[in-house]
């Protein structure tokens, strides 16, 4: 029998099953071998090629040949290399002569799957489709029928409250010698939180790198202390730096809690050497790109840094399991989870679960409803991130977050509760860049704010990744951008303060568009929650699902 | 001329009114007194005459008063007006005996506003700049509304502060919003103003002088001149509001405070030193650029020359680095490269250059373009060399029993290092199964003998017929330091059949040939049972004593190398497999098999093997299956026995050749009490030699030096500057050492790790790997 490695080509992949073939201009080449250094995954490498011509001379055939050896660029077939498209080469290439370009026809995920390993992966879901929210119409303009106001000239106050806000006739307030006074009999008042109604969602100190981190809370602290935009961002799992958590900044950070508990001692630990609340305790039970899985924080991973304000040892494996252990049903486990968080600050502090979008959604709804302590109720929709999962959890599994978020206000508004418990809507908000646009459209379907994620990994710190799968290299730690990486050769390419400039210039523009689409609709001092009536969408089917109008 | 706004108690129209002021003018006159009834835009549009003209107005007025008024009009109002006085002011100047409402001069390009009172919301809002004209003017004695001078392109508004309606806040909420032009004079206290579009400052002496001296026709016009001397009492009562260039907003448009200033001055000090994470990074804090050097680099190329073995030399059980011979050659060195080779083999000229089946050129990278390196006849150049030197005498004494290839292997190995060895041999010469059983065709006689002879100026101390005993073993064992067994394996291996008994063992046919005293198998069917390599020289052998057919039967397909079968098959032999031996029925000539077909068979001869005879072994060497149990350096249960070759494994005699070198070496280290170092057995991937560099070509007539070129040197650096030559950066560079060897070294400042020079290696020998540094 022949030996295998004989029979070259057999069994070997096409460059045509690749999600991304490399387009290398010969002629424009120097080999400096700038894009071969900084591919993140080897899919490149230099090679040698030879060129045989055979040329004849003169006017009887007389051949003679020329061989020439030359060197260049090679995209490798080994489907553990694949180039994922990121484009560092061409990033990084001072001739324009390399670029990965996108193969529609290729037949990746068929292979993907070398020892029984199926696909993983982080970053987004590859659906390139407009999301439900990217279609709809703001169609309520003011037309001399309301009073219009003008986003420049006018003053707004773009804010919106993070906690349970208790009924008119329950407030904590009586008339004392004619003038209002806040009544001292009540027991409970539940917190409340005034905060700009677009969030920095969970993305945990581990899944980002230290620089991306600290850009982001540093763009957090500044907008709130320079611009006066009360923006919050949740730490995500996986604990906050004790540095952080014992400034005063402490009060712009929702601490996350998840099924993993990470970091979690060393918060109660450093909770008398607190100087401010934080902003709020999200309990997290789901994350809409994986539904239903857990996480895992790769060995490889946690360094010291990860070690220490996880409160774990160096080069361990580190799971979230799927759920929470101790949780029996939602009765039981959602109460003693607000509970239990509650009292760690003295009930100062609003508390809420944030689940993945589901079906079941308005069963959780109606749970918080008619529990006190809870504070809101986040949903996070199909089309989140994530730092690592399962292909098929991301691509297939999930509910889109319109329909849920929709859902559950008109659920709200049948109870006449629809003021008194927020909504907070994630997953895809700016999925296309519309960031303002998503933000507003949740809000007047029914969100009292939404949160943002891989958003703010595009736009301040040029994430590569898109919905063709592009670069998504979260989970191996090689993220080229620095942002998802421990390596400090890797994210010490990301400058935390221009990651922090860039926060504060998302958050003034998207600040600026959102008076852009209220101003028009005649908001300016509340948000317009609930405000269907200003929505259209041109799909009949949407219109009807969501109750808005349809238009065309 | 006096038009009433309301005749008999009956108001007249907003149109009927202005057709009566308009038809007043075209028709000469210049002073009119308007009665008015809430008529809309009383005044305004009297288009110039070049004569003044002169409107005073009583009684409640419409909104509008004078909008689109025109220079040359002056308008006094005897009270006060409604809602967007002087609209679109053209030039007109108008007077207000009393307050303005909302709206006053909104839109106003030219011409004076003159109130004697204050100014509703939104007054002086979007007054234009026109260059063509002088700038409009607004007085307000009093104070402003709300929304005061909203998007003010141009023109002068002052705002006095008499009195003022609201006495903490003269301009009202939020003036000057997208205010772009124009100026803002006021006189006390204000509450805010829009900061992102003007800026509040000091009046200049110019603007003094233009406010004291414009302040004057308007004081007079509004009956106030008793407030000049308190108005112009001092330049620092007043302040102005003025727009901040388009260049100036560019500037103040990007951050408040640059990120990095809000690092050092709010953030590491309410976080400390180093940023949130700060106590946790060892490495430096700046930023890298994504292409580096140096440490920061990704991965770093090493120069592994030697590291890894070509396939030939991988593939070849001596190890010989036909790599290196053919390197020699190309330096010119022919000589030395062919006494390289006796550094791993007695015979090279016999086994490479004769019965080796050469699965060095099995493996050849070379044979993947085109065809193998003519390693066999480079074997053979290696005939006539003398004995190489040896090295001084060490007075260790080792025992070799046996005298076939293995222990003269290894006796010529020991002996290079200078060992004192004893060779026993039972039989009358040197070679083992290369002397008695390999067909002379295969290995003529000639050939060997010179090799043999080269090993007997070895000086190794040769007892021929000397069976080795218990006894003698024993002995052996005492006067010597090490005794090595390579006694080979003698005895036939048979199978217990019906008529085995009249079955010939193939090693026993074999040795007949050889020793000149061959059966007869003339007009003969010859079977052979085993297809193996011993099975297909027997069936050509048997040929060659005219044996009419010859059949080679196995169990299994057979083992023997392609070449011995084609060599089996050309001279007639069938191969049938798989047959099992049923019996054999000598009076018929007939043999059967189990499947129950037969053959005719005149002689039938096994060669499925043989077994070692170790009968003299002591107990401490310990035995598994017949077999001497060694490791790959021949070490025994025994520490000062040593075996090699057939008595530990069956194999082929570059096996036997391998172990016997092999063994040396282990022996030779513990002789002379050093740690052996292994020999490297990685071999170099395929996929790391760029064949494409070479050109296809197949070479027909042998020259060594054609063959050396041709070797790819796999694994090792043929100096050939490709690295050097690539490298953009010029990291690479050739060191030549002070023993005449060179290295190629990289500049790790200047290297980036991109890899170029392991990508395009023709060797194979640059290599890149990750660039571990201590920051992480």
């Amino acid at each position: 029998m022949e030996p295998a490695e004989r029979l070259d080509q057999n069994h070997e992949f096409s460059l045509r099953e690749f999600p991304y073939i490399i387009r290398w201009r010969e002629d424009r080449c120097t080999r400096c071998g700038r894009c071969t250094a900084v591919c993140p995954v080897n899919a490149i490498e230099p090679s040698v090629f030879a060129q045989r011509l055979v040329q004849s001379e003169g006017s009887t055939p007389l051949p003679s040949t020329v061989r020439k050896i030359m060197h260049g660029i090679r995209q490798v077939t080994d489907m553990e290399r694949y180039c994922t498209g990121c484009g560092s080469c061409s990033l990084v290439c001072p001739t324009v002569a390399i670029e990965p370009e996108y193969n529609p026809r290729h037949k990746f995920l068929f292979y993907k799957n070398k020892g029984g390993v199926p696909y993983t992966r982080g970053g987004r879901r590859n659906d390139p489709s407009p999301s439900t929210v990217d279609q709809m119409k703001f169609t309520r303009i003011s037309m001399l029928t309301d009073p219009a106001l003008d986003a420049g000239r006018h003053e707004f106050h773009i804010r919106t409250l993070l906690g349970r806000i208790l009924p008119p006739e329950k407030l904590p307030l009586e008339v004392k010698d004619g003038l209002l006074a806040v009544r001292e009999d009540i027991g409970f008042i539940p917190p409340v939180r005034e905060i700009y109604p677009i969030r920095i969602g969970s993305m945990s100190v581990g899944a980002l790198s230290p620089h991306m981190w600290e850009g982001l809370a540093m763009g957090v602290a500044y907008l709130n202390e320079v611009e006066g935009l009360p923006v919050v961002m949740c730490t995500g799992e996986g604990g906050i730096p004790p540095r952080l958590l014992t400034s005063r900044f402490a009060k712009y950070f929702i601490l996350q809690i998840a099924s993993g508990y990470f970091g979690w001692d060393e918060i109660i630990h450093a909770i008398p050497r607190m100087v401010e609340d934080p902003a709020a305790i999200e309990i997290k039970y789901g994350q809409g790109a994986k539904p239903g899985d857990g996480g895992l924080l790769m060995a490889y991973k946690v360094l010291k840094l990860i070690a220490k304000i996880r409160g774990v040892p160096e080069y361990v494996d580190l799971a979230s399991p799927p759920t929470h252990q101790t949780q029996y049903s939602i009765e039981e486990a959602v109460a003693k989870m607000i509970q239990s968080m509650s009292m760690a600050w003295g009930f100062r502090v609003p508390v809420y679960p944030k689940i993945s979008g589901t079906k079941t959604a308005r069963a959780v709804l109606n749970n918080l409803a008619r529990n006190p302590y809870a504070a809101a109720l986040c949903i996070d929709g199909e089309d989140g991130g994530t730092g690592a999962a399962y292909n098929v959890s991301m691509d297939k599994m999930g509910h889109p977050i319109a329909s849920n978020i929709r859902d559950c206000y008109l659920d709200l508004v049948k109870q006449g509760k629809q003021n008194e418990l927020p909504l907070i809507a994630a997953g895809g908000m700016g999925k296309t860049g519309s960031l303002a646009a998503n933000a507003a459209a949740m809000i007047m379907l029914g969100a009292s704010a939404v949160d943002i994620g891989k958003y703010i990994m595009q736009s301040a710190a040029q994430c590569f990744g898109d919905e063709y799968n592009r670069c998504n290299l979260c989970n191996t730690g090689r993220c080229p951008r620095g942002i998802t990486t421990q390596d400090p050769k890797l994210y010490r390419r990301l400058d935390p303060d221009k990651v922090a400039e860039r926060v504060v210039d998302v958050f003034k523009s998207a600040d600026m568009e959102l008076k852009k689409i209220f101003a028009p609709m005649g908001r300016s001092t509340q948000l317009p929650i609930g405000m269907s009536d200003g929505l259209g969408v041109a799909d009949k089917e949407i219109a009807e699902r969501l109750k808005i109008s349809y238009v065309c | 001329m006096i038009i009433h706004g309301n005749i008999k108690g009956k108001r007249v129209s907003s149109r009927e009114l202005e057709e009566r002021v308009q038809k007043a003018v075209r028709d000469g006159e210049r002073t009119l007194s308007i009665r008015a009834d809430g008529q809309h835009g009383i005044g305004g549009r009297i288009w110039p005459t070049g004569q003044k003209v002169r409107i005073s107005v009583e009684g409640p007025v419409g909104q509008r008063l004078g909008s689109m008024g025109m220079a040359g009009t002056e308008i006094v109002l005897k009270g006060g007006a409604s809602d967007d006085a002087g609209w679109i002011n053209c030039g007109a100047r108008i007077t207000v005996l009393g307050d303005v409402t909302n709206g006053a001069h909104n839109a106003g390009a030219q011409g004076i506003l003159y109130v004697q009172g204050g100014g509703g919301a939104r007054c002086d809002t979007m007054t234009k700049a026109n260059p063509r004209f002088e700038p409009l003017q607004s007085w307000y004695f009093r104070d402003v509304g709300d929304s005061f001078a909203e998007f003010k392109a141009g023109g002068i508004a002052v705002v006095c502060g008499v009195n003022p309606r609201n006495s903490g806040n003269i301009l009202g909420y939020r003036p000057c919003v997208g205010m772009v032009g124009g100026t803002v004079y006021f006189r006390g206290p204000i509450q805010g103003y829009s900061q992102s579009d003007v800026k509040c400052v000091d009046l200049t002496p110019q603007d003094w002088d233009w406010l004291c001296e414009n302040i004057k026709p308007y004081l007079k016009a509004i009956d106030r001149m008793a407030y000049l001397a308190e108005l112009t009492r001092s330049i620092r009562d007043w302040k102005k509001l003025i727009a901040y260039t388009p260049a100036e907003k560019k500037e103040r448009k990007g951050m408040k405070m640059p990120t990095t200033e809000f690092r050092a001055q709010v953030w590491e000090p309410a976080v400390g030193k180093g940023g949130i994470f700060g106590e946790y990074l060892d490495h430096d804090q700046t930023i890298l650029p994504y292409i580096t050097t140096g440490e920061n680099r990704r991965f770093r190329p090493v120069w592994n020359n030697h590291q890894y073995l070509p396939p030939c030399a991988y593939a070849c059980p001596s190890r010989i680095p036909s790599h290196r011979r053919a390197s020699l050659i190309r330096e010119g060195k022919l000589q030395e490269a062919l006494e390289l080779v006796l550094q791993y083999s007695p015979f090279p000229a016999s086994v490479c250059g004769r019965i080796c089946p050469n699965l060095c050129m099995d493996a050849c990278t070379r044979g993947r373009l085109d065809k193998p390196l003519d390693i066999k006849n480079l074997g053979a150049l290696s005939l006539d060399l003398p004995a190489p030197g040896k090295a001084g005498s060490t007075g260790n004494k080792v025992a070799v029993i046996g005298a076939g290839p293995g222990g003269l292997s290894a006796a010529w190995q020991l002996a290079l290092k200078g060992h004192s060895v004893s060779l026993y041999e039972a039989s009358d010469r040197l070679g083992g199964k290369i002397e008695w059983c390999v067909p002379r065709e295969r290995l003529p006689q000639k050939i060997l003998k010179k090799e043999i002879s080269r090993f007997e100026e070895m000086g190794v101390s040769v007892h021929l017929k000397t069976k080795i005993t218990r006894k003698i073993f024993n002995e052996l064992y005492k006067s010597h330091n090490i005794v090595i067994v390579a006694c080979g394996a003698q005895e036939a291996r048979t199978i217990q059949f019906q008529g085995s008994d009249h079955v010939v063992p193939g090693i026993e046919f074999l040795k007949q040939v050889n020793y000149g005293k061959p059966m007869d198998l003339a007009g003969k069917k010859v079977v052979v049972i085993g297809a193996g390599n011993a099975g297909m020289d027997i069936a050509c052998q048997s040929y060659d004593l005219g044996a009419e057919s010859v059949t080679a039967v196995d169990i299994q397909p057979p083992a023997s190398f392609s070449k011995e079968q084609e060599m089996a098959k050309a001279k007639g032999t069938r191969i049938l497999y798989p047959k099992v031996t049923e019996k054999y029925d000598p009076k018929k000539k007939k043999i059967h098999f189990k499947d129950g077909t037969s053959l005719n068979a005149d002689v039938v001869i096994i060669s499925i093997g043989e077994t070692p005879v170790l009968d003299f072994l002591p107990p401490s060497v310990h035995t598994e299956r017949g077999f001497i149990q060694v490791n790959e350096y021949g070490q025994t249960s025994d520490v000062k026995v040593f075996a090699v070759g057939d008595a530990t494994r069956p194999g082929l005699v570059t096996h036997a050749i391998g172990q016997g070198r092999l063994t040396a070496d282990a022996v030779h280290a513990q002789m002379m009490s050093f740690d052996l170092i292994p020999e490297i057995k990685q071999v170099i991937p395929y996929e790391r030699i760029r064949t494409v560099y070479y050109e296809r070509s197949l070479v027909d007539e042998f020259a060594p030096q054609k063959e050396a070129d041709r070797c790819m040197s796999c694994g090792s650096c043929r100096d050939c500057h490709m690295c050097e030559t690539t490298c953009y950066y010029g990291a690479i560079s050739r060191k030549a050492m002070e023993d005449g060897g060179f290295e190629y070294v990289v500049d790790p400042k200047l290297c980036v790790g991109c890899g170029f020079c392991a990508g395009i290696c023709p060797c194979g020998v640059w290599e890149m790997t990750e660039n571990l540094s201590s920051t992480r």
